[in-house]
């Protein structure tokens, strides 16, 4: 096989595109051939900059449950040595490298789960926009995949001493607007959304000027200062 | 990970038991990572990847076709040029792939991201199958020049 063979293969291996006989011989040669391997990494490597900006998508608390029995039903030990001569159990190289496999399994397992938790800790799901009534831009609402949302303001905001910020979103038109936040100045804050739904597609948010302590009645009393609707973040 | 999986198989079903089957192959499958090959995250992505494909070459083919209707596609195809627009500016692979013409760029993006076959390709873009092969090896050895 040329180089230039052995590349081809490799790249259309990656990408998925080889026939039952030829995926065989690929997967034979990644495990024989550590020029084929090499190759093999490179493309996905190469790739994988597809994968790593595809938006994320919130993962559902029943598939983490799901992962973690099958985990522990799939197997105790994963690692699993291959048959050896006796004198092997003797061997202290031998456990060292089986012990060394076993924190590599671990350590490649830490990452795979930390690849989905980034996404859903880091990556907001919704945004929202809260824009003023002269159309400014005055904050930001991240609602995360983990159920989690914060304000983030834009722009200062006089608040008079006797009086607060809060926020309001609108989940549920029946319901009515529920506080999810009070603040004495614009600042960042997270928002007591974890009694609601998950924030979902056009979820209104707006800030109220309310009297110190919050609107005595549950309902926006003031001013309405600034609002916007969620969109799904790409 | 459920993201990646969901804009290759396009169903949320499926897509929650890519990344369940792929979870449990890692695991089953840590010790035989080896860090001198390449980093982590591309060798996680080929797991999932792999799995997400089998399902799309093997027995969920049928029912995909079956199902025509958009029903059950939760997730939106995304376009290749979108595909490549996510990519960051200064980046080799954008730079290689945008220096291909349309089609052969296209080709190559929508195996990667939709995990289209050949034929499949060769569908979409109404092209002989042997011209969507010949594009695919001519693009693959541009960009390994070109990201060389």
């Amino acid at each position: 096989m040329t180089p230039e063979e052995r590349d081809r293969l490799a790249a259309e291996h990656v990408l998925g595109l080889v026939d039952a006989r030829e995926a065989a011989e690929a997967e034979q040669l990644e495990v024989t051939d550590p020029a084929f391997a090499a190759a093999v990494a490179a493309w996905r490597a190469r790739f994988s900059e597809f994968d790593a900006t595809t938006p994320a998508e919130p993962v559902p608390d029943g598939l983490w449950r799901r992962i973690e029995r099958g985990i522990v039903a799939a197997d105790p030990a994963p690692i699993r040595p291959q048959p050896r001569p006796a004198g092997l159990w003797q061997s202290l190289a031998f456990w060292r490298t089986t012990g060394l496999a076993g924190a590599l399994a671990t350590l490649v397992l830490a990452i795979a789960a930390g690849l989905l938790w980034q996404q859903r800790a880091t990556t907001p799901v919704f945004v929202a926009i809260l824009v003023t009534d002269a159309n400014r831009p005055a904050a930001v609402v991240n609602a995360f995949a983990d159920g989690r949302a914060e304000l983030v303001p834009l722009d200062a905001i006089a608040v008079p001493p006797d009086r607060a910020l809060e926020i309001w979103t609108l989940w549920d038109r029946a319901r009515g607007p529920v506080s999810v936040g009070l603040i004495d100045a614009a600042r960042s804050v997270q928002l007591r959304v974890e009694d609601l739904p998950r924030t979902r597609p056009d979820q209104l948010f707006e800030i109220t000027l309310e009297p110190r302590g919050g609107s005595p009645i549950g309902r926006p009393t003031g001013p309405i200062l600034m609002k916007g609707n969620a969109q799904r973040a790409l | 990970m459920l993201g990646v999986a969901l804009r290759l198989v396009r169903r949320r079903a499926v897509a929650e038991e890519v990344v369940h089957d792929a979870f449990l192959q890692v695991w089953r499958r840590a010790a035989s990572f080896d860090p001198a090959r390449g980093a982590a995250r591309p060798w996680l992505y080929a797991i999932l990847r792999n799995r997400a494909l089998t399902i799309l070459r093997g027995e969920g083919r049928m029912e995909l076709v079956e199902d025509f209707e958009p029903m059950g596609l939760v997730s939106e195809e995304e376009a290749p040029d979108a595909a490549v627009e996510r990519l960051s500016d200064g980046g080799r692979l954008r730079r290689c792939l945008e220096g291909l013409e349309p089609q052969r760029r296209n080709v190559v993006v929508l195996a990667y991201i939709q995990g289209l076959s050949h034929g499949e390709l060769a569908g979409r873009l109404g092209v002989p199958l042997g011209t969507v092969k010949s594009w695919i090896r001519r693009s693959l050895s541009a960009l390994r020049e070109c990201m060389a």
